[in-house]
């Protein structure tokens, strides 16, 4: 039965990451500027990619492979933000202004800076 | 006439090399002389005569440790290259001041920097070259983590910090350090009478001879990974300089 429980969730945690990693991808060639594009990027390597860990680790079991699956994990959540975060704030401060529709001022940027 | 005897000797070869060509066994034939020959003596024997657990290691350090050395000695003449073209540190010349932007990196990304770092030195000299023998992994990559590290450390901090914690002093005996290993290690076996990069030294048996050879290898592998990450960041700080310089040139144009 437990057995069962199991698999199951390995299958619910696998497709979820399958969902991020699809949208993700999606957002990547659609959205229409660096900034948006930055948002479904940096979600696939942290909710996709680390549901697809915690279901492996799910598989593997108490071992020390997940222990090394889960260093993995941390460590791909921690890097990955900061990457997302360092691109966005190095975009914002070179100039690189937001998509906005023609007409429409996106957010009170500081002309003269 | 200087021409057409140009025009005939390409044509011999050319015909040569067709011949040859011709004569060569069907790409991934069953029958090819590496799925016969190389490919199970490696898979069969690999241990043995390697002398490591993993086969890649084996097979860099021992079937081809020539060419791993020949490998070397390319990454340290890029390195060579790189610092007669661009870096003006080693020859005094730097007169611009190393950090080309003026801002500093936000507070997260140093914070993550400075938690990391340690993390991925560790990672690299203890998981990647001492164990390289018997996991995956190796000097080069190894080397290549290690300068990588460094780099984050330099894109987090800026150069002056990371050059005032790497100083060309430390920098440049630990560059040769990949060639020194290993011809250190080669004349070793010279010197006990055996080939130039044979780890089984005579007169040492059994385990002992494992023991020695084990070490052997490992001390390639630690100087293939150190010397390799110090090249790639003096490499990189060399190239971060020469940014600068080109971005504010301070010499009169002619």
């Amino acid at each position: 039965m437990s057995e069962y429980v199991r698999d199951a969730f390995i299958v619910l945690f696998s497709l979820t990451g399958l969902f991020f990693f699809v949208g993700g991808t999606v957002g990547l060639l659609r959205c229409p500027d660096l900034y948006a594009r930055l948002h479904p990027s940096t979600k696939c390597d942290t909710l996709g990619a680390c549901s697809v860990i915690l279901a492996l680790c799910l598989q593997a079991g108490a071992s020390f492979v997940t222990l090394k699956l889960l260093a993995i994990a941390f460590f791909l959540l921690l890097s990955c933000a900061t990457c997302g975060h360092a691109i966005g704030r190095s975009a914002f401060r070179s100039g690189v202004v937001p998509w906005h529709k023609p007409g429409v001022k996106p957010w009170p940027i500081e002309e003269d800076e | 006439m200087r021409k057409a005897a140009v025009l005939g000797a390409l044509l011999i070869i050319g015909a040569m090399l067709l011949f040859a060509i011709g004569k060569m066994p069907a790409m991934n034939s069953r029958n090819a002389p590496d799925k016969t020959h190389v490919i199970p003596r490696y898979l069969e024997k690999g241990e043995e005569e390697g002398g490591a657990k993993n086969i890649v290691t084996g097979v860099i350090l021992n079937y081809r440790g020539y060419d791993t050395m020949g490998e070397v000695t390319v990454i340290f003449s890029a390195l060579c290259a790189v610092v007669a073209l661009l870096d003006r540190e080693k020859r005094g010349l730097s007169r611009s001041s190393p950090d080309a932007s003026g801002v500093r990196s936000s507070v997260i990304v140093r914070t993550v920097v400075r938690f990391a770092f340690p993390v991925i030195v560790f990672f690299a000299v203890a998981y990647m070259m001492l164990h390289g023998e018997g996991s995956p992994g190796g000097g080069f990559q190894g080397g290549a983590i290690l300068g990588a590290s460094v780099i984050v450390f330099t894109l987090a901090f800026g150069l002056p910090e990371s050059t005032r914690r790497m100083p060309l002093k430390v920098r440049i005996p630990l560059e040769s350090t990949a060639i020194v290993g290993f011809l250190a290690m080669g004349i070793i076996g010279l010197a006990y009478g055996v080939n130039f990069l044979t780890y089984l030294l005579p007169g040492v048996h059994g385990a002992m001879a494992q023991t020695v050879r084990n070490l052997m290898m490992t001390v390639i592998e630690v100087g293939i990974g150190i010397g390799g990450g110090v090249i790639f960041i003096s490499i990189v700080f060399a190239m971060m300089r020469e940014d600068k310089y080109e971005l504010q040139p301070d010499v009169p144009q002619p």
